[in-house]
């Protein structure tokens, strides 16, 4: 039986730790509006940028470009990007369990992992079976576009010098604040979009508008500079981009999660400490009555002799 | 239907917003390779940016942007510009312009001098961005 002055501090406890989690909260829903926000400006850049490297890689030869083409080591290396920080529900278990089952999958290929985020880093670290390649981390606090250019940069390097036959992202995408979804993606080399050309468009038409394209554009089009510098540079930018925008899609899906999670928390505290206060009335009444009983008793007693 | 000439719809953005996106007459836009113009009906062209003054008219008025680097897409109705960064005129502040122009002069200084700390090519292309934006403001009849 827990006495009047144990579950008075119990209550405190459960009750400072509220404080800690709704501070947590609150702290996680304005960076998630501002992450949110981020987010969103970035969506017409991406837009406009697909279009233009689309267009483009449906007019250049897929051999003049390295990023274009795979590599041809038997070696793959993927991306896991994961927060620095935990609590924050199964944001980075979510990640790490989806990247090591499609590890699994890869089976005839050596695989090198690039971590981003403390939170990866330490899982596999722990896991010697998987050959960390690089890492990122600690960055998230101040994350802005450079650190997206430093880990383009790392990736474009090693998928050159290294040849592998391809690199993957694996991120959580930011669905709603309530929700993310991890996602795999392959950065390189960049598949040149079939859909432009797809077949659930009638044949003529494609056929037609292909040969169009093709003719009238290779011929009208102008570059400047060449046409194989624009294309390595414009690649290099979306490569980049494409780095940046999983970035965002992260960090909004880390504040998400963390400001919904520590919502939870702060619903069951508040119900650990209405359970907690119940019982404290309870033994405060039994001791109220048990010190009646005896004095009732003792009076009793006194009177009947 | 007179007077009324083809327009070119613009596109500027940039990874951070989507700052203008715009029915315009003309477009003047520093490329790499030299600064070109762009009326309705051009030629297909893609390029890329250098750090300079973009601007655009519509009608009488004229916008002045300052850009550093980037892509252009030409398309005979539409130009997609993707930029790195791009600011109005309207919204650079010539104080901390200056104050940028002055530190990255400093910095290249000290770099010829020696010192071995300093990222010329950042400090480089601080520099043609702080002119940029100086130059923005200029045309844009911004006092200084």
């Amino acid at each position: 039986m827990a006495t009047l002055r144990d579950v008075r501090r119990r209550i405190q406890s459960v009750k400072s730790t509220q404080k800690l989690t709704r501070a947590m909260k609150m702290v996680a829903s304005s960076k998630l509006r501002r992450a949110e926000k981020l987010l969103l400006q970035a969506r017409p850049y991406a837009a406009k940028i697909t279009e233009v490297v689309e267009s483009l890689a449906f007019r250049t030869d897929a051999k003049d470009n390295p990023l274009l083409n795979e590599g041809s080591s038997g070696k793959v290396q993927m991306l896991v990007v994961t927060g620095d920080r935990g609590l924050c529900g199964g944001f980075n278990s979510n990640v790490l369990r989806f990247a090591v089952s499609s590890m699994r999958n890869i089976t005839d290929k050596q695989i090198d992992l690039f971590v981003v985020g403390k939170k990866a880093r330490d899982y596999f670290l722990r896991r010697p079976e998987h050959n960390i390649a690089d890492e990122y981390v600690n960055f998230w606090r101040g994350f802005s576009p450079r650190d997206a250019t430093i880990v383009s940069q790392k990736i474009i390097s090693s998928f050159t010098e290294s040849s592998y036959d391809a690199i993957y992202l694996v991120y959580n995408e930011f669905k709603s604040a309530l929700s993310q979804k991890v996602v795999i993606e392959q950065l390189l080399p960049i598949k040149p979009r079939v859909e432009t050309v797809s077949i659930d468009s009638t044949e003529d038409f494609a056929a037609e508008s292909a040969s169009e394209e093709n003719g009238a554009l290779d011929t009208d089009y102008l570059y400047e500079p060449s046409l194989a510098e624009l294309v390595d540079s414009l690649l290099k930018q979306h490569i980049e981009f494409q780095v940046h925008r999983a970035f965002l899609e992260s960090y909004a899906s880390e504040q998400g999660a963390r400001m919904t999670a520590m919502d939870a928390a702060t619903d069951n505290a508040q119900e650990m400490i209405n359970t907690l206060t119940l019982q404290y009335h309870r033994a405060r009444q039994a001791s109220i009555t048990r010190e009646l009983i005896e004095i009732v008793s003792g009076a009793d007693a006194l009177s009947g002799s | 239907m007179q007077e009324q000439t083809e327009k070119l719809s613009l596109a500027i953005v940039t990874p951070t917003e989507q700052l203008v996106f715009e029915q315009v007459d003309e477009l003047r836009v520093p490329g790499t390779e030299g600064d070109f113009e762009v009326f309705p009906e051009h030629t297909p062209f893609l390029t890329s940016l250098r750090p300079g003054v973009l601007s655009y008219r519509i009608g009488a008025k004229i916008q002045y942007f300052a850009v550093s680097g980037g892509f252009v897409e030409v398309i005979p109705d539409r130009v997609i510009i993707l930029a790195q960064t791009a600011e109005s005129s309207d919204s650079i502040s010539v104080d901390r312009a200056k104050k940028a122009k002055e530190r990255a002069k400093r910095r290249l200084e000290s770099a010829n001098k020696g010192d071995r700390e300093i990222d010329v090519e950042r400090a480089e292309t601080a520099l043609l961005r702080a002119v940029a934006r100086l130059s923005a403001c200029t045309l844009a009849g911004k006092k200084f």
